[in-house]
């Protein structure tokens, strides 16, 4: 019993060293295999997390919509998401944009959109709208068909 | 043996036309469904992907277009007019015959409706072929004795045309390579410049690459 303690002991203590030890300025992502393993990521228990993230369905979660208006007056939006997927995972996006009566401004740029996201990493994506009417938009996306 | 009557003929006879009639029902059904045209969904098509240029990637090279000409603000005056461009030579270099078009006339819809951009049918395209011809005709009526039917006051006069401040012009080319000994890869390079007419310079130019993998066995063209 003294032995299993000692051992779950030198395991956190592994995990938790190796977790003070590294840089983290969060502008920078060192992917797998560019980064050192350690316990807790490594050959070994890679595959039970990739495993484990296939069975829930990780995807992309969005974490942030920022709407602005450039210098020439048009919205601008960029949308910033995180892949929580073990592999890349592409899909397509397509704006509609609305103006003050929330009527659809038609545009030839209103098409659907590839973007890729790689696994575990921060992506993001803009777009402008095709006039100086919109006020409002909404967008949709959908599995990159194969 | 029992030989076969009249009504045993007859009922023979009977019976294989009507095993004939129902196999070449089913063989028309058949024929009709392998036949079967679909119409393409193009607002959420799922289809496959081709290794040659299809109506999606023309889409999608127009929308990559438009967002960074009207993101660069080159097209916002300082006045807050318009400014009058012309479409110039967009040279297609690829194994493919397309029209170019294909492209231009959606970036051009979107420049127009972005309200910093009027289009000129009076000069442009690959040996004029992008300009209105009833542009010239009128006037060509206008000179002739046939102008004189004419309410004078309609007809176009000389010194009206605008000239265009600036110029579309570009490239569609593609690069053949080989993937692997079972795949090839295609890359299509849409290529596009704004230029000022009367300088020279260029003021946007904007470079889109769709890259396609497929079997050796399907064509790029």
């Amino acid at each position: 019993m003294k032995k299993y303690f000692l051992l779950l002991f030198f395991v956190v203590s592994a995990i938790l060293l190796t977790g003070c030890g590294e840089t983290t300025d969060k502008r920078v992502n060192l992917d797998t295999g560019v980064k050192s393993d350690n316990l807790a990521n490594n050959a070994l228990t890679r595959p039970v997390y990739g495993a484990f993230s296939l069975l829930i369905g990780e995807g992309i979660d969005l974490k942030d919509v920022k709407v602005f208006t450039n210098d020439a007056g048009f919205m601008e939006i960029q949308a910033t998401g995180y892949n929580r997927a073990i592999y890349t995972k592409r899909f397509d996006y397509k704006v509609e944009w609305l103006d003050k009566n929330g009527v659809v401004v038609d545009s030839k740029a209103s098409v659907w959109t590839p973007v890729s996201a790689k696994s575990r990493t921060t992506f993001s994506f803009k777009t402008v709208a095709p006039s100086k009417d919109v006020v409002d938009f909404r967008m949709n996306t959908r599995k990159t068909p194969q | 043996m029992k030989s076969l009557s009249k009504n045993n003929l007859h009922w023979c006879e009977g019976k294989t036309m009507k095993n004939l009639l129902i196999l070449s029902s089913f063989s028309m059904l058949f024929l009709i469904g392998c036949a079967e045209v679909q119409k393409i969904d193009t607002t959420n098509d799922t289809g496959k992907q081709v290794l040659s240029l299809d109506y999606r990637d023309f889409d999608e090279a127009a929308s990559k277009m438009i967002q960074s000409l009207i993101s660069s603000g080159t097209l916002a005056k300082k006045d807050g007019s318009r400014y009058v461009v012309a479409t110039g030579r967009i040279t297609n270099d690829t194994m493919q015959r397309i029209d170019t078009d294909l492209l231009t006339a959606k970036i051009e819809q979107d420049m127009m409706k972005s309200g910093q951009v009027v289009m000129t049918s009076a000069v442009g395209g690959k040996d004029g072929k992008g300009t209105d011809q009833t542009v010239y005709e009128m006037r060509e009526v206008r000179d002739k004795s046939v102008g004189e039917e004419f309410k004078q006051e309609t007809l176009p006069q000389k010194g009206q045309i605008i000239s265009p401040e600036l110029s579309l012009s570009g490239k569609i080319y593609q690069r053949n390579l080989r993937y692997d000994k079972d795949k090839q890869q295609v890359e299509y390079y849409f290529q596009l410049k704004l230029s000022d007419i009367k300088t020279g310079l260029r003021f946007w130019q904007e470079e889109v690459l769709i890259g396609k993998r497929g079997s050796n066995k399907s064509v790029a063209w």
